[in-house]
């Protein structure tokens, strides 16, 4: 059960410089590939504080910014819109096997 | 002196894409280093084709006029190995795109490209972007004259044109000879048609002011016949009206349609005539030695006149029904005897419309080798093509282009679908295209039932921006966003071929992403209990007009 639909629990995002894989801030103010070690901030003024950090800490990656996420009951975050949810988790059809077709 | 301003291809080009990569190596270290913002570096990668996208950068490469040679193919494939995830996307725009690229690695291939005469360049910004062309040309049994002689001049003259880099807009010019457009030139910026009048002369009918996106528009025509040793200053006059008059004010009326649309294809005509009054006779008049240089690098491969019924072939037409179907759809005339121009579809059951993998680049590389003089072109329907096979070659090519999964035999059909990458990867989409191309074509994956629906084309975009010409497909699907729920709206009518190019009609409220296949379904089922003899998707609607598609998709209420 998601305890908070409102929107107001964000995390900070961005896209990392050297190949611009999706990155959240964590508590230790680095930058990681798992939404699940993101910094979490439950109201808009934390949000503005998270924000404001994502900034200095940002020369490692590009134009960071706040995502609204929910928390489900056992603590697992996930974006609210579908758009941030693609970002977090990826492609949602198999790309195709690069390799599985070879040529003989 | 009339030509200063052309430039040997191999010359000059070559040292400026080497200056171009070393310009950009140099950027990016600096990017890397802290040195240069992201505000400032942005407009850089943008020129180079650089784009930042939801999960990575991407890279877009101009393949002009869709022209590739089975070297570049294979280098195309190298660079996707090395570089990105081992597989790319060909777009509409007859561009390869790869998805997976890093910033530190953008240079490099950057190299690679530059070593078989590929560049990245003009494929973003205000620019005049890569012109593209029939993919058949050359081959094309219908065929006026060969267009790529044309894109190649247009190209050597807008390429970093001083006057046209920061145009109000972006800008495209696509360029068919043949009646039977292939290359959708009346939804471009400028279209130009090759066409011959009663003194048997060729020229350039000359379109302008067509396009997609969120206003589509039909191009006008504001010369019905133009001399070719005219065209670029032609083009030049009527890129000079657009840079005077184009608004810049606002992004979303800034493209040459809206000032076409403003100002009526009378006044603008009128406005481009004075201008091009004044140079006519300049230095941008093409002297006919200028034109022959070029024509030269175009000649086509010696193609003796060959056997045009082949046993072989005939016998496995009757042992093979797939291979059958596929001559049907995938085979095209050719205009040497003997001879055949053969579709490798993208687009096998249920995969991502257009994307091929570096292995099947590689194969595709070998089979133009053996069997198409080393040729393959890129069609704008996201399809690979070998322009020149012989007749008795064709249950090999077949054959092989089958290991690759790029036999089907569905040209044209319902499962050839063209899609925008849409939200999986693009930052700019409201809602998803392959998952819904995936879908359809799984639905609709029965050979036999295809081939017995004809030809129809679906074309889906993820936006407005309109990527995947939804606006131009028999059936159209425009993914849109409400309230964070991805919904689709359908339209029906559009077609690009030529003299019946047509918008279509949305066609009621959008449906939701799980209702699409559905949707379609209950169209075709509505197509199959009113067609006539020999009627398209297409012809049968214009028929019957809209409402009996409404009523069976969203039922009577
Ligand atoms: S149509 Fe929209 S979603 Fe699709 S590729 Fe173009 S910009 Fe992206």
């Amino acid at each position: 059960m998601a305890k908070n639909l409102s929107g107001d629990m964000q995390v900070a995002s961005a896209n990392r410089l050297s190949d611009g894989a999706v990155v959240f801030l964590d508590d230790f103010g680095q930058w990681t590939r798992r939404l699940d070690r993101a910094a979490l901030a439950r109201d808009k003024r934390t949000a503005e504080i998270l924000l404001a950090r994502a900034r200095a800490e940002a020369a490692s990656v590009v134009d960071p910014f706040l995502v609204a996420v929910t928390e489900s009951g056992d603590g697992v975050l996930e974006p609210l819109s579908l758009r941030e949810k693609i970002r977090a988790s990826g492609l949602t059809f198999a790309a195709i096997a690069a390799e599985a077709v070879r040529y003989a | 002196m009339p030509d200063t301003h052309f430039y040997r291809y191999d010359d000059y080009d070559r040292a400026l894409v080497g200056e171009r990569v070393a310009q950009f190596r140099d950027q990016v270290r600096r990017r890397l280093a802290g040195e240069l913002t992201e505000e400032q570096f942005k407009p850089l990668r943008l020129t180079n084709g650089l784009y930042l996208q939801l999960h990575a950068y991407m890279l877009r490469i101009a393949i002009p006029y869709g022209t590739l040679s089975s070297r570049q193919l294979r280098q195309l494939a190298a660079i996707a190995r090395k570089y990105d995830r081992g597989y790319g996307h060909f777009t509409t725009r007859q561009n390869l795109q790869l998805h997976w690229i890093r910033l530190e690695d953008a240079p490099d291939a950057i190299a690679m490209l530059a070593e078989v005469d590929m560049h990245s360049i003009q494929t973003s910004g205000n620019c005049v972007r890569n012109t593209t062309a029939d993919h058949f040309a050359g081959a094309a049994i219908d065929e006026i004259e060969d267009p790529r002689v044309w894109c190649e001049i247009v190209r050597q003259w807008s390429t970093l044109h001083p006057e046209f880099s920061f145009l109000p807009r972006k800008f495209k010019i696509a360029i068919t000879g043949s009646p039977n457009d292939r290359a959708a030139v009346r939804v471009h910026d400028i279209g130009l048609r090759l066409w011959k009048n009663a003194c048997d002369e060729v020229g350039f009918e000359v379109i302008v002011g067509g396009g997609l996106g969120r206003t589509p528009m039909i191009g006008k025509t504001i010369r019905e016949f133009l001399p070719k040793d005219e065209l670029l200053a032609y083009l030049e006059a009527t890129l000079r009206v657009y840079n005077r008059y184009g608004r810049r004010d606002n992004l979303f009326k800034a493209r040459i349609k809206i000032l076409v649309h403003e100002i009526g294809a009378e006044r603008m005509r009128e406005e481009v005539e004075a201008e091009y009054a004044a140079m006519r006779d300049s230095a941008l008049k093409l002297s006919p030695e200028t034109v022959e240089a070029i024509a030269r690098q175009f000649a086509p491969p010696v193609l003796r006149p060959r056997r045009t019924r082949v046993p072989e072939v005939e016998a496995m037409k009757l042992e093979n029904r797939a291979f059958a179907l596929w001559l049907k759809s995938n085979v095209a005339p050719h205009r040497v005897p003997g001879h055949a121009i053969v579709t490798a579809s993208l687009k096998p059951a249920g995969a991502p419309p257009g994307d091929a993998s570096s292995a099947q680049m590689e194969g595709v590389a070998d089979i133009a080798d053996a069997w198409s003089h080393g040729e393959i072109r890129v069609s704008h329907e996201q399809n690979l093509v070998l322009p020149h096979v012989a007749i008795e070659s064709l249950p090999e090519v077949y054959r092989a282009l089958e290991k690759l999964g790029f036999a089907e035999a569905n040209v044209g059909k319902i499962t050839d679908i063209i899609a925008c990458p849409g939200l999986d990867y693009c930052a700019l989409a409201n809602a998803r295209s392959i998952p819904v191309a995936q879908r359809i074509s799984n639905h609709f994956a029965e050979l036999a039932r295809q081939h017995d629906i004809g030809d129809l084309k679906i074309k889906i975009s993820g936006c407005i921006n309109a990527c995947g010409h939804h606006h131009v497909g028999h059936i159209g699907i425009l993914g849109v966003d409400k309230n964070g729920v991805e919904l689709y709206q359908l339209s029906l009518g559009g077609d690009v071929d030529f003299g019946k190019t047509a918008l279509g009609t949305i066609l009621g409220p959008a449906v939701e992403s799980d209702k699409v296949v559905e949707a379609v379904e209950a169209m075709v089922a509505t197509y199959l209990g009113a067609r006539r003899p020999g009627e398209r998707f297409v012809d049968t609607y214009r028929r019957i007009g809209a409402q009996p598609f409404k009523e069976r998709v969203y039922g009577n209420s």
